[in-house]
């Protein structure tokens, strides 16, 4: 018990100081949890909007597909990702195994059924009226589309939002891909685990205090956004 | 003439939900399109509107076949706006829901503002223009959805049920704007209703549906029923279990039991205390409402069903019935019509 209390005191004392070392994993940690969401988010919106706003054969069996992939497990990720990029993979020459690149490759396939699947929900959401007065007021194609985008747009946030949450708490795809090398791909996750490997418990409580402050920042962007969504 | 209708069918499924052999609309006028719920009105509507492509048959609009490609019906759609029975606005501002459809046709600021605010004067919603439009109550929404529709000044305006989700107050406001834009704009107007009054007040004609197809009726007066055969052998329907009218032999060209009837109002005639009816057709009821149309009586009966019969003022000042009173109403068959 005392352990814990001494533990946790001594990691509020680190978070609270700014150890220089915890800043450093936690940036990695953001630069990396940002440009993976901001990549997928390029491409999940979009897919997710042609999905839900298309109207072609299979569009059932792809939503299904999707939200399948939602349930991808990071290690599988992985693993996957290591085939192509290890050094006897076809990206092998390029040099990406353990580096910041390969996590957010990883962290990229991982997060774009999330974004995909929540932009189809969001869209779906979106009263078919709009379409219609869109269409009635001289839209075109494109017109009317931006409109229902527009509408759903918070809730396309709210997706992101989602997905953010779940690369910066993800621990598979930066161990495997990241290597976990100190100041360098060393995630708050991977260093909460190295730290608990060594049974030193401040560093990774601390990071653990800090990770969940993230999520509950998360968490509370995600439900004013969703908020915003049922006021519409 | 605006539009030009042949041979128009719209299924569903397997439901036919439109049949029209022939309609035509003229320009410049205001067309009630009455029906009962499930007629085929909103279908009609949106087939009008462009936003819907028939199964089958041929719609012109101004002398020219409708081309369903995107492109066409895109330019066509700039001319023609509906209105939804219950409006949607963008969740922006009432001033940028109006500004949509005219930076669509590329209109400079300046002209924007001053067709929003000639369009939101119009409807009496000007002070609104700065207002977030999911804050508006239905009836100002539904002026709000107007005043867009009017600002991009179509040749046809389309509207679902206009009055039918707003109290008293707007439905008035709104006929009026109805009323104005069809006189001083000459906008072509067609409006569905469940009101047969307000079609008639409102419009210089009507078109009634009735399960998909085009009635020659005036919508009131059709009662469901079955069919069967009086003791000396003559056919009648019988309406609601309690009341029999005689039918026309010729009338009965299938056997069927089921059968929808139209009493044609102009045939039906309401008897003096003294006078013998000329038919075994009586009924008897209450008057519960009279109006005068196009020089004519429109009197409401409720006779256990309620029947309208349309006299001239003649008649009406010979009889000098008042409402509440009882009176009797003599149907001939030949008024009777199955359909």
């Amino acid at each position: 018990m005392d352990l814990l209390i001494d533990s946790f005191l001594s990691a509020f004392l680190l978070v609270i100081s700014m150890d220089a070392e915890m800043v450093a994993i936690i940036g990695v940690s953001l630069k990396v949890s940002c440009a993976s969401t901001a990549l997928a988010s390029m491409i999940g919106v979009p897919l997710g909007f042609g999905i839900a706003f298309g109207r072609f054969a299979g569009k059932r069996m792809t939503i299904t597909l999707l939200n399948t992939m939602l349930a991808l497990p990071t290690v599988v990720i992985g693993l996957f990702v290591y085939a192509f990029i290890s050094r006897r993979g076809i990206f092998g020459p390029i040099d990406l195994l353990y580096t910041q690149h390969a996590i957010i490759i990883g962290q990229v396939i991982l997060i774009i059924p999330v974004i995909g699947a929540f932009t189809i929900a969001a869209i779906s959401r979106i009263d078919e009226r709009y379409r219609q007065t869109a269409r009635t007021l001289g839209a075109n194609r494109r017109q009317t589309a931006w409109v229902v985008f527009r509408e759903a747009r918070f809730g396309i946030v709210a997706a992101i939002v989602a997905a953010f949450g779940r690369v910066i708490s993800e621990i598979g795809i930066s161990m495997m891909l990241g290597g976990n090398i100190r100041g360098f791909t060393r995630t708050m996750t991977t260093a909460m685990a190295l730290e608990y490997d060594k049974g030193s418990f401040v560093l990774a409580v601390a990071l653990g205090i800090v990770l969940l402050g993230l999520s509950f920042g998360m968490n509370l962007l995600f439900h004013f956004f969703q908020g915003r969504v049922q006021s519409q | 003439m605006i539009y030009k209708i042949s041979d128009l069918i719209k299924i569903y499924g397997s439901r036919t939900v439109l049949d029209i052999p022939v309609l035509e609309i003229e320009k410049e006028q205001i067309y009630a399109l009455l029906g009962a719920n499930g007629a085929g009105k909103t279908t009609l509507l949106n087939i009008l509107g462009l936003l819907e492509a028939p199964t089958a048959g041929q719609i012109q609009y101004r002398s020219r076949s409708v081309n369903y490609s995107e492109s066409a019906l895109q330019a066509l759609r700039k001319e023609i706006v509906l209105v939804n029975q219950h409006p949607i606005l963008f969740t922006t501002t009432v001033f940028k829901n109006l500004e949509f459809g005219l930076k669509i046709r590329k209109i400079d600021k300046k002209e924007r503002v001053r067709i929003i605010d000639e369009s939101l004067n119009l409807v009496g919603m000007r002070e609104f223009s700065n207002a977030p439009a999911q804050h508006l109550s239905g009836g100002e929404t539904q002026r709000v959805a107007i005043a867009r529709a009017l600002a991009l000044s179509p040749r046809v305006f389309l509207c679902d049920e206009p009055t039918s989700s707003v109290d008293v107050e707007n439905q008035n406001i709104i006929i009026t704007i109805l009323r104005r834009i069809n006189e001083i704009k000459k906008i072509s107007v067609l409006f569905t209703t469940h009101d047969r009054s307000q079609a008639a007040r409102l419009a210089n004609h009507t078109i009634v549906l009735n399960q998909g197809r085009l009635v020659p009726t005036m919508y009131e007066n059709i009662f469901r029923g079955f069919l069967q055969t009086d003791p000396s052998g003559q056919p009648r329907c019988v309406i609601q279990d309690k009341i029999h009218l005689s039918i026309m032999e010729d009338q009965v060209i299938e056997k069927r039991e089921a059968a929808s009837v139209f009493i044609d109002p102009e045939k039906i005639v309401p008897l003096k205390p003294s006078e013998d009816p000329s038919t075994a057709n009586v009924l008897q009821g209450r008057v519960v409402q009279m109006i005068e149309e196009n020089g004519k009586v429109r009197i409401v009966v409720d006779a256990g069903v309620w029947v309208a019969l349309l006299i001239s003022k003649k008649r009406y000042q010979k009889i000098g019935f008042m409402v509440g009173e009882t009176i009797s109403l003599s149907i001939p068959p030949e008024a009777i019509h199955l359909i």
